[in-house]
């Protein structure tokens, strides 16, 4: 068998040509186009085949190959999108290399969509001739194997977070899950209720919790709280990562979760959990029922940072050595083979609708400090108050708050309708003869569970719907005990009613850490600033970067189900890509540089999507990692020195492909 | 003593640069001279068209034959001095690429013809005398060669040897391939590019390099670059990247951009289109993420008209042996013949 690829005559070329059970030959004529192509140059026989995707065609075939023994084979058949992997594989029982086939679509682009018989044949022709002149420069390829690291590294331990640890570690692989705060759980531990069941957000999370803290699997699991991913460098199978933690300044191991610290801590700082609604000790739990059930010391708050040799947590505290005033931060680093970001998504800032009155108006609130309001574990202990400490009675939620909005975040946030209905449900249980005025733009409730929630809220005598048509056309004003809703038309502001609390429902936007993380992965955020995934619908949980998947809110606006379901998902990727023990196997098609000929330009350096070219300082060239590499051709087409070669797509191959049809 | 090799220069559609390199070897003149028998160069010596058609096929080793093909009487001495010699050398980026007379195939002969002899500003030619093949006087038809329709490489019209480029070759460069004909060494196989580099004018070029990122370009005039960085990320369009190494990166070395002169580097066929994937790739997209479509497309052209003559610019010195090649004139001739069939009817 020739593999030269040098096109040289004496290299021969078997056809074959696929009748597609007559569907093919309905248009095309198979013995013209065998007198034809017999013509061809290194064509050394054309055979035609009933039906080559069936088990029999593929048989004839095989045979066929491997008794007239051909150089490199083509074959006019289907869309190479249907069946060149058939083919490819049929080949591994002949000499042909899979690579020296060149498949020729004479179904689709040319039976299917050609009226005239013979415009039919001579555009099959043609092709034929295309695929005869480049396969012949086609050079035999052969997979690339590389050992691959099976350990996982989730980021954020949220509920997707969470979720894709668990199932990872109870498959057996090691995870490394990465939590910037002292607490895991990510935003719904925060909430007293989730929608739309009204179920008790930490009791709802607990069993979850638990078992990345104590169940079967959790020694695979190594949680590392209040740390940060700040380096990863390498590809799919292969990650270096490196995590910066944060000193808790108390034993993880030794501490049994008394609180005696937290009660001798002089020191008092805005609670940062509350969004700065109450006081807490510098030396504190998160908030109550956190876990893990550990306090943590916020320095900057602590009076040692002041220059104070104050030792009260640690002389309260009954046991020895657990307390770590010396405490330091951490660099860790971990190998792994596959990245889940689950960091989560944050809240839009209503203070940028300033007339909405948010951190101006008192009784304004954001959907999160209504959640911890309502919270027993939050500034309140619970108590839902309007500001005075009196009881709320008229009550006017505003939906909404920068969603399908142009101005701020042109999409629906998926969730905050089922919000401003579960604040609907929440206060109304407390204070039944509270008057509640929706003030919305669009009301969203899909799938089975969130309808029985509007419908409830929909049908309560003391609630009123008032429909706006821009956020700018609402604003909060401040009175006396009081505060005014008012809504213009045209130029006029007219009064929308009362209230004693004023509710507002901020879009979901992508969080703070979004872009550095983004930038340390090399992923790409979209025009909104969430995630990109590699396509929305098809791999929505897959970035563009081999090995880094998005699970939850990180990637845009989702419920608790999808944000469970995503970890899932990613952990399948995962579990299907890496295997222990298997070699990753790569297609060849990637792109190489020619060493000796470049002259380090760096032209090429930013148009890798992958991230697979890198610079060889010290010999001035680029240098592409053949395992990141996916052979999309772009640095190809960008090398302005031509030495950059695409492996299955030359310039000789696709120049010869070009000849051919053209001649 | 036996007779010595025969050597030969001719320019086509040409400037007289590549002559001018030449004598640019200076002493090494006589060591030529000693060599070989410098036989035929309308710029430098007398003897004319005749003493060469006098001449055994094959009889001279070497011509450089530098120049575009423009007229019927430059691809004439095209295929008789291929005839006349065993070694045809395309010389210079004219006989190479095309250089700035294919610049001529971005229009038409006719067009051509019309702004040199009719309608340019410095003209005053009421009766509209334009010269053609044949003009009659009184006395009889007087002859010209025929002006083609576009301009083409040497290679357009005969088989080529070896191709040095250059606009003009570089004199220590054209020395050196002498040297080694000289030197009895042997020489690299049919169609390899003698007298250059087979890397980019980058690989000379001592400027740093950095990942480039350009949010619009800058004509020389415009702006005074930095001497240590590459002028490209400084947004001056230096055709380096693209560009056969063989100069020594002259341009770059006094703060000017690589125009292309060496023409396209080993293994590319077409410099302009190269320059066009590159320039592509290092226009910073990162102000067009939020923006429609239609804003992208504007935003595109307002990067792009920085560039005034994105054809002249790119393709200065290659057209002619780019992938367009007859580029408008062609495609303008095809259009004219269509358009004249459909009037005719």
């Amino acid at each position: 068998m020739l593999t030269t690829g040098d096109g040289s005559m004496e290299t021969t070329v078997g056809v074959y040509f696929c009748h597609c059970g007559g569907i093919i030959t309905e248009k095309i004529d198979p013995a013209l186009v065998r007198t034809a192509v017999l013509e061809f140059p290194h064509v050394a026989y054309f055979t035609e085949i009933s039906l080559m995707c069936s088990e029999e065609g593929l048989g004839d075939l095989v045979r066929d190959i491997n008794e007239r023994r051909p150089d490199r084979v083509v074959i006019a058949a289907c869309t190479p999108r249907e069946h060149e992997k058939t083919f490819k594989r049929a080949l591994a029982g002949t000499a042909v290399n899979p690579f020296l086939l060149q498949v020729v679509n004479i179904r689709e682009q040319v039976a299917w969509v050609v009226d005239d018989p013979a415009a039919a044949t001579r555009k099959a022709v043609a092709g034929i001739r295309s695929a005869v002149a480049r396969v012949v420069h086609n050079l035999p390829l052969q997979k690339i194997e590389v050992p691959t690291r099976d350990e996982t590294l989730v980021i954020g331990a949220g509920p997707a977070g969470m979720q894709a640890a668990l199932n990872l570690a109870q498959s057996g692989r090691s995870v490394v899950l990465v939590e910037k705060h002292p607490m895991i759980g990510g935003m719904p531990v925060r909430y007293e209720s989730v929608a739309p069941n009204m179920e008790c957000g930490p009791c709802m999370l607990e069993p979850m919790m638990d078992q990345v803290l104590h169940g079967d699997a959790h020694d695979r699991i190594e949680l590392l709280t209040m740390a940060e991913v700040t380096g990863v460098k390498g590809f799919l199978g292969n990650f270096e990562v490196t995590i910066r933690q944060q000193p808790r300044f108390v034993s993880e191991v030794n501490c049994i979760g008394c609180s005696m610290c937290v009660d001798a801590c002089p020191a008092r700082t805005p609670h940062p959990y509350n969004c700065g609604m109450n006081d807490k000790p510098a030396m504190a739990m998160p908030f109550l029922g956190a876990l893990p059930n550990l306090p943590y010391l916020d320095m900057d708050a602590c009076v040692r940072a002041t220059g104070e040799d104050c030792t009260a947590c640690r002389d309260a505290c009954p046991i020895p050595d657990t307390v770590l005033l010396d405490d330091a931060a951490r660099t860790i680093e971990r190998t792994v083979g596959s990245v889940i970001v689950a960091t989560g998504a944050g809240l839009f800032d209503a203070g940028r609708v300033p007339q909405l009155g948010h951190g101006a108006v008192p009784g304004v609130l954001s959907s999160i400090e209504f959640e911890r309001m309502s919270s027993p574990s939050g500034p309140t202990a619970g108590k839902i108050a309007a500001p005075g400490d009196t009881e709320p009675q008229r009550v006017a939620i505003v939906h909404c708050v920068g969603s399908l909005d142009k101005e701020h975040c042109d999409y629906c946030s998926a969730v905050c309708c089922q919000v401003a209905f579960k604040f609907n449900h929440l206060v109304r249980h407390r204070f039944p003869e509270a008057s509640i005025t929706h003030f919305h733009r669009e009301l969203v409730f899909p799938g089975k569970e969130a309808g029985r929630l509007l419908l409830h809220g929909l049908h309560q005598e003391k609630n009123s719907f008032v429909r706006y048509g821009r956020l700018a056309d609402v604003r909060v004003v401040d009175q006396p005990n009081e505060r005014e809703v008012q809504l213009r038309d045209g130029a006029q502001w007219t009064s929308a009613g009362r209230y004693d609390l004023v509710l507002l429902c901020p879009a979901m936007v992508p969080g703070d850490d979004t872009a550095a993380l983004s930038a340390l992965l090399d992923v790409t955020t979209d025009r909104w600033g969430f995630f990109e995934e590699l396509h929305t619908r098809m791999s929505p949980t897959q970035s563009k970067a081999a090995g880094i998947y998005f699970a939850g809110t990180c990637h845009g606006p989702g419920d608790i189900p999808h944000a469970v379901s995503e970890g899932m998902a990613a952990t399948a990727a995962i579990l299907s890509s890496i295997v222990p023990g298997r070699m990753m196997e790569l297609e060849p098609i990637r792109a190489e540089v020619i060493a000796e000929r470049c002259s380090g330009c760096k032209i090429c350096l930013s148009v890798c999507p992958y991230r697979a070219i890198s610079f060889d300082e010290a010999n001035g060239v680029a240098a592409i990692n053949a395992v990141i590499c996916q052979g999309c051709g772009t640095c190809v087409a960008a090398c302005p020195a031509g030495v950059i070669t695409g492996a299955h797509f030359t310039s000789e191959q696709v120049y010869a492909e070009l000849r051919g049809i053209l001649a | 003593m036996a007779a010595k090799p025969k050597i030969s220069m001719y320019w086509a559609s040409s400037c007289g640069g590549c002559e001018i390199a030449l004598v640019n070897i200076h002493e090494h003149l006589l060591e030529l001279a000693d060599n070989f028998d410098f036989v035929f160069c309308p710029c430098l010596l007398d003897t004319k068209r005749h003493d060469i058609e006098a001449m055994d096929d094959g009889e001279m080793l070497i011509t450089f034959f530098n120049g575009a093909l423009r007229t019927s009487e430059n691809i004439e001495m095209a295929h008789l001095l291929r005839r006349k010699s065993t070694l045809l050398v395309a010389f210079g980026s004219c006989a190479s690429g095309g250089c700035i007379p294919a610049l001529a195939n971005l229009t038409t002969r006719e067009a051509l013809m019309e702004t040199v002899y009719g309608s340019g500003p410095t003209l005053d030619n009421a009766v509209h005398v334009v010269p053609g093949p044949t003009t009659t006087v009184p006395e009889g038809d007087l002859t010209l060669p025929v002006f083609e329709r576009t301009v083409g490489t040497l290679a357009s019209a005969v088989d080529v040897d070896y191709v040095i480029p250059g606009c003009p070759p570089e004199s220590a460069q054209i020395w050196a391939v002498i040297a080694h004909v000289i030197a009895g060494k042997p020489l690299p196989p049919k169609g390899s590019v003698l007298g250059a580099g087979d890397k980019t004018v980058c690989d000379d070029c001592k400027r740093v390099k950095e990942e480039k990122l350009v949010s619009r370009f800058h004509r020389t005039w415009e702006i005074i670059p930095d001497r240590t960085q590459c002028l490209l990320e400084q947004g001056i369009v230096c055709m380096g990247i693209a560009t056969r190494s063989g100069c020594g990166g002259l341009c770059p070395d006094v703060n000017m951009p690589c125009i292309g002169c060496y023409g396209p580097p080993e293994g590319v066929r077409d410099q302009g289109a190269k320059m066009i994937g590159a320039l592509g790739a290092i226009i910073d997209v990162q102000p067009m993420k939020d923006m429609g479509e239609a804003r992208v497309a504007a935003h595109i052209a307002e990067v792009l008209d920085t560039i005034p003559d994105l054809a002249g610019t790119l393709y200065k010195f290659s057209l002619g042996g780019s992938l367009m090649q007859g580029g408008l004139a062609t495609a303008n001739a095809a259009t004219q013949a269509t358009t004249a069939e459909s009037t005719a009817r």
